[in-house]
């Protein structure tokens, strides 16, 4: 009788601490999903504190005070940041300069290619389809290509906004993170501690190992492409590398697309065959390098997610959060696959001793 | 407002307490004060109901629990049920009181199983430190890592020659047991 009533009494306060966590958990999505600016913010703050922790962790290990080496690793990576951004700034400015001054030409080249794309395929299959491709191409790329020019004073001032709090964020979560999270893990139930904990800690290790592998190899491949355009002379080298590096964070889609605008420029600019073939080879020297040198490396530690499945995470990530969500997707089948597994694993896995 | 201060100083006394017990822990015991208010940072404080399982054998396990205050009883499930019940054969191996520490062997061993269960007998209050904390110490304050690994890998030697005795007793039991059967 006393045993029952005594369990019962545990299963409330169990719920009741469930209930807790899951709660705050919610409360803190609803944060950074409804607040402005807050979700591009947080991530890039888990970002640099996956990317800065180790660095700490390092200068702590030589006995520097977390804080400081916290502050210390703050002010030295901003400072190379902005001595970067200074020197490659002015060269992406003139690029986009001129890009928007001949944009008008690439449109229209954009539209004889599909002109040609068209005449050649009604040759083949007769003109049963009245499909005028040129025609809605140009009616989708020139208000496309207007709204990027006419967007980029707004898009810069929010990430002016996210670019400020991000660093905010990532320091105390470099500082404090332990904290809170001892502070959200106290809400959880006995019963459940040490799967979640167990659980937090595999997250947390797998998504610095995602964030620090994805950044090298996007940063290579930038820089790769960077002095291959430039070596063959290529135009606008410096943006098509920036863009070749940020598309590089997607998988496999990535670096298709992040090709794409440089082949479609050379194929505007009338390039021969072996022009097409030098700008061919410098996207796929970048990708190779990146395959036989980062990925080996990184790629055993990152959760084994099957090629079908990043795809459709992709996806998916792309209908809901848009380019965000393309860049998140992944990660966050990585959690789930984890969650799922180490949930399963621990209703289900009981072994005798 | 008082109570918030009284909250506050409360919290700062625990803390306090929380070093106190560690450093009184085998494991924890060569550990300075600057180590200690490292250590008293990860681990995890946990309040525990009569008979409720702290953990069960067969379960994975990830940490080492120290008794701050209450009584935690350990205890093996025999697999192969009593004749005459359905019930496992439940062992008690041995009752823990303050001070006193268990389930070390799954901060070293990898995918480690609990080897036996342990419930709380009376409410009781735990810390628990895991195997992720063992490894950020090892990154973060490699002497204070090996201090920690040092008295870690002496205790579970110790529990080791503890149970090469008990094998030793056994075999000599058995012996016995033969030597009077053929007698």
């Amino acid at each position: 009788m006393a045993n029952s009533l005594r369990n019962k009494r545990l299963f409330l306060v169990n719920l009741v601490k469930i209930m807790a966590f899951v709660g705050c958990l919610l409360g803190l999505l609803l944060v950074v999903l409804k607040v402005e600016n807050m979700l591009l913010s947080s991530l890039l703050a888990f970002v640099i504190s996956y990317l800065l922790g180790p660095i700490v962790n390092s200068m702590e290990r030589w006995g520097v005070n977390r804080v400081v080496a916290a502050l210390l690793s703050f002010a030295v990576v901003g400072l190379i940041l902005t001595l970067g951004i200074v020197a490659v700034l002015p060269l992406v400015i003139e690029q986009v300069g001129s890009l928007k001054q001949e944009l008008p030409k690439y449109v229209d080249g954009l539209t004889r290619i599909m002109t040609d794309l068209q005449t050649n395929a009604e040759a083949l299959v007769g003109s049963y389809f009245d499909i005028d491709i040129a025609k809605q191409v140009e009616s989708a790329v020139a208000p496309w290509t207007q709204a990027l020019f006419e967007d980029l004073p707004a898009f810069v001032t929010k990430s002016i906004t996210t670019l400020l709090l991000a660093p905010f964020l990532a320091f105390f979560m470099i500082k404090d993170g332990k904290i809170l999270t001892r502070n959200l893990l106290n809400l959880v139930p006995n019963s459940i501690f040490e799967p979640t904990l167990n659980l937090y800690h595999q997250i947390n290790e797998q998504m610095g190992h995602f964030v620090r592998a994805r950044l090298l190899e996007a940063l290579i491949v930038g820089i790769v492409t960077w002095i291959g355009l430039f070596i063959i002379e290529f135009p606008f080298a410096t943006i098509l590398a920036l863009f070749a590096a940020l598309t590089n964070l997607i998988p496999y889609i990535g670096p298709i697309i992040g090709a794409i605008p440089a082949l479609a420029i050379a194929i505007i600019n009338g390039e021969s065959n072996f022009g097409l073939f030098l700008v061919g080879s410098v996207y796929l020297t970048a990708q190779l390098i990146d395959a036989a040198f980062i990925l080996p490396v990184v790629v055993a530690k990152i959760v084994d997610l099957h090629p079908i499945t990043v795809v459709v995470s992709i996806m998916a990530g792309a209908q809901v959060l848009g380019v965000v969500g393309m860049l998140i997707s992944i990660p966050v089948a990585s959690i789930l696959k984890v969650t799922v597994s180490t949930v399963y694993r621990h209703l289900t896995d009981y072994r005798e001793v | 407002m008082i109570a918030m201060w009284d909250n506050l100083f409360r919290n700062k006394d625990a803390a306090a307490e929380v070093r106190e017990i560690l450093k009184g822990t085998y494991i924890f015991q060569d550990l300075n004060q600057k180590e200690l208010k490292l250590l008293e940072g990860m681990v995890h404080v946990r309040i525990y109901k009569v008979g409720e399982p702290i953990f069960r054998q067969g379960e994975i396990g990830v940490g080492v629990y120290v008794l701050k205050a209450g009584g935690v009883e350990i205890s093996i499930e025999n697999p192969e049920p009593n004749a005459n019940s359905e019930e496992p054969q439940i062992t008690v191996v041995t009752q823990l009181r303050a001070g006193d520490f268990f389930g070390e062997l799954s901060l070293v061993e990898d995918n480690s199983r609990r080897g036996a269960s342990a419930i709380a007998t009376e409410e009781s209050v735990l810390i628990g430190f895991f195997k992720p904390d063992l490894f950020e110490i090892i990154e973060r304050n490699p002497s204070m890592g090996s201090k920690v690994l040092l008295r870690l890998s002496e205790a579970l030697g110790r529990r080791l020659r503890v149970t090469t005795g008990k094998v030793r007793e056994l075999n000599k039991e058995i012996k016995n047991l033969k030597v009077t059967d053929g007698q």
